[in-house]
């Protein structure tokens, strides 16, 4: 974990250094390589830690999180909800989830965000300048709740049965494969499998009706 | 490493998530917020479904990302619609029928 932390001070300095002197081209990337260097030797044992990589993939996960919301121009939020959905992708791998991480990446990252993707292009948007015009008690009451909301959440995680898991040895095998799921898929939910399919019949209907020039 | 670890990530995605669809004017962001909450979903369900050691979590996961997808399709069809009448994505110049 200390490899983790101090690499994130790396990189909070190195874009603190960017935003102060942005005259200054290569002397903020040569410190930060250079102290990421000097940590990855002190600290090389932690490379080969399970915690160290969902570390890194979870604050990725955050950093795209937080830029997909706060970037003005929807290009890049697109951009960084794509990474956002590779981190998720690791995630399951690490969950012993193969089959469902497989899924992700071809069905999120490329099938859904492509469509995304070619929406923002073709409607061409420019970048917008402001945030929602709210009132200011809408704005703190949203912020207010927000934070409440995840106090909520912490809490029950912080209160819930304290089970320890995760050893990659109590694993069972084949847990996680699309056998598995597909067995469970054609007989305890085959009826919510046959409904998905009227589902996706009729988004796909209702999307091309939608999107027609004129309705007649 | 604890399940918790997944739980609190999932916790400040779906948070991320429920702030932009509350802040952001284009409705193409906040479609994408709204894959992010999902997808905060799932990482949960994934979650609990390895310390249980069940499958069905993984069952309902797929059906979300099934429900995501056709969502994501009406919904970019909404946005050409209005796009192509009104000229705007911006969820603010939408709303004859917010009450």
């Amino acid at each position: 974990m200390t490899l983790l932390i101090g690499l994130i001070v790396v990189l909070v300095a190195f874009s603190l250094l960017r935003a102060f002197l942005p005259e200054q081209k290569f002397v903020p990337v040569t410190l930060a390589l250079l102290a990421a260097a000097v940590l990855v030797g002190l600290h090389y044992e932690d490379l080969a830690r399970v915690e160290f990589w969902a570390g890194t993939i979870g604050f990725v996960a955050i950093l795209s999180a937080l830029l997909i919301v706060m970037h003005p121009n929807p290009m890049v939020s697109v951009l960084f909800l794509i990474l956002n959905l590779f981190c998720v992708a690791l995630f399951y791998l690490l969950l012993q989830a193969e089959f469902l991480a497989v899924l992700q990446v071809i069905i999120y990252a490329g099938a859904i965000m492509v469509l995304f993707v070619f929406v923002v292009m073709l409607l061409n948007l420019r970048a917008e300048e402001t945030l929602r015009a709210a009132t200011a008690l809408q704005r703190w009451g949203a912020l207010a709740l927000g934070i409440v909301f995840a106090g909520v959440l912490f809490w029950a995680i912080q209160n819930r049965a304290d089970r320890p898991f995760f050893q990659p040895e109590t694993f069972k095998q084949g847990f996680g494969t699309a056998r598995d799921l597909g067995w469970l898929l054609f007989t305890k939910y085959v009826f919510a499998f046959e409904a998905a399919s009227v589902l996706l019949v009729a988004a796909m209907v209702g999307a091309v009706m939608l999107a027609k020039r004129r309705l007649d | 490493m604890r399940v918790e670890f997944f739980l609190i990530i999932a916790a400040l995605l779906f948070t991320i998530g429920c702030i932009g669809v509350l802040v952001r004017r284009n409705v193409i962001v906040i479609l994408m917020c709204i894959e992010l909450m999902l997808n905060a979903v799932n990482l949960t369900f994934v979650a609990f479904a390895q310390e249980g050691q069940t499958m069905s979590g993984h069952v309902f996961v797929f059906f979300v990302m099934t429900v995501a997808a056709a969502e994501a399709a009406v919904g970019l069809a909404i946005v050409i619609a209005l796009f192509r009448r009104r000229r705007t994505t911006d969820v603010d110049d939408a709303s004859l029928m917010r009450w």
